[in-house]
């Protein structure tokens, strides 16, 4: 019983540390200040 | 007090071993998008290239034709998309800008491609356009997805507005990195007048009127780093030609540009360290993370076995006590 409790225990911080790494998800920040080209950059 | 460690060390490799196929089915996904503000620039150059001169209507070889393509995520738009799409979207509004060798403008081609951030999948919403024309893209452009396979791709042409097969053509080295060889041959195709010509007062409608008519082939190929779906380099053997009507002065044809478009080096060596950077990114979710993990998760559970089982093993015989024999009594 006691070994059952430690799995469970085990798998609900794995899917406790995978759920709060989804939810914070990527950033999608802000649509760049800068424009499209229309001259050649001289370097990337 | 062993039982208690070889509990915690179970708790542990369950851990372990439960967050392999969570990071590489669950999280992967939902943390490897292309970012929706991505700003990025490329040039490329056609060397020697032939370019129509608009002011004689004749070809001519010149030093060097320049392209330079702009992509820019619309956040903004890509939100608003996203609310009715239900996944999270990209919205790249780009320019592709060609300039002669005088710097003059050749052509500048606008596009807004909108796809889904994870799969590169095309979203069709209002906006999606190809020089200001609607589309309704299939297939993938500019990228491949991530963890590319070994195999042909739907490639959206901009030029013809279709789609076509984009060849798998094998596995090559570039520049220290593994990467899949793609090629596409767009045929002689009659495709539309640019909204933007190089000279003033010429406008698509005026040259339709004059019976001339836009073709184009090409041959494209790209080198896609397998793990990102970035193309680290790009070629394209780019033909067009005008055809017929009055314009040409009784010519069937005339040749308006012909040149092998490669990246410029320094963008070149840019790109493959941007991808090489990337690549690690996408490996720690695919493949760092979930076999580390399930590789600490089995360790565990054998040391937490290990414990368990030395917990359990019979201890020494105590001695036992010699009892006096109780007299018998009759």
């Amino acid at each position: 019983m006691r070994a059952l409790i430690a799995a469970a225990t085990g798998l609900a911080l794995a899917l406790a540390l995978v759920l709060a790494m989804t939810a914070m998800g990527t950033p999608s920040g802000r649509t760049s200040p800068e424009p499209l080209l229309s001259t050649v950059p001289s370097h990337p | 007090m062993r039982r208690k460690a070889s509990l915690v060390l179970l708790a542990c490799a369950v851990f372990c071993a439960a967050l392999a196929p969570l990071m590489r089915w669950y999280a992967f996904p939902r943390l490897a998008r292309i970012p929706a503000n991505q700003y990025q620039d490329m040039v490329l150059e056609a060397k020697g290239a032939t370019l129509l001169d608009y002011g004689s209507l004749h070809a001519r070889k010149v030093s060097k034709v320049t392209i330079v393509q702009t992509l820019k995520g619309n956040v903004e738009a890509a939100k608003k998309i996203e609310k009715t799409a239900g996944r999270p979207v990209v919205v790249w509004d780009s320019l592709s800008y060609v300039q002669g060798p005088d710097g003059k403008m050749v052509s500048r081609v606008p596009e807004r491609y909108i796809f889904d951030a994870h799969s590169q999948d095309p979203v069709h919403a209002t906006g999606e356009m190809v020089d200001g024309d609607p589309v309704t893209r299939q297939g993938i452009e500019f990228k491949w997805p991530f963890l590319t396979q070994k195999r042909d791709y739907e490639y959206f042409d901009a030029q013809t507005r279709t789609t076509g097969p984009i060849h798998y053509k094998g596995t090559q080295t570039f520049r220290g990195l593994k990467v899949y060889y793609f090629e596409q041959t767009i045929p002689w195709t009659k495709v539309p007048m640019p909204k933007t010509m190089p000279v003033q007062g010429i406008t698509p409608e005026t040259v339709a009127r004059t019976g001339t008519t836009r073709w184009y082939s090409t041959v494209r190929r790209f080198w896609v780093e397998p793990v990102t779906g970035a193309p680290v380099y790009g070629e394209e053997l780019h033909q067009e030609e005008l055809r017929g009507g009055t314009l040409l002065g009784g010519r069937a044809k005339v040749t308006a540009f012909a040149g092998d478009v490669k990246m410029r080096e320094d963008y070149i060596e840019h790109t493959v360290a941007l991808v090489k950077h990337n690549r690690t990114l996408v490996l720690t979710l695919t493949s760092y993370v979930p076999w580390g993990s399930l590789a600490a998760g089995l360790l565990l559970l054998a040391l937490a076995l290990y414990l368990e089982a030395r917990a359990r093993r019979p201890q020494d015989p105590t001695p036992t006590q010699a009892t006096e024999p109780e007299p018998v009594s009759a």
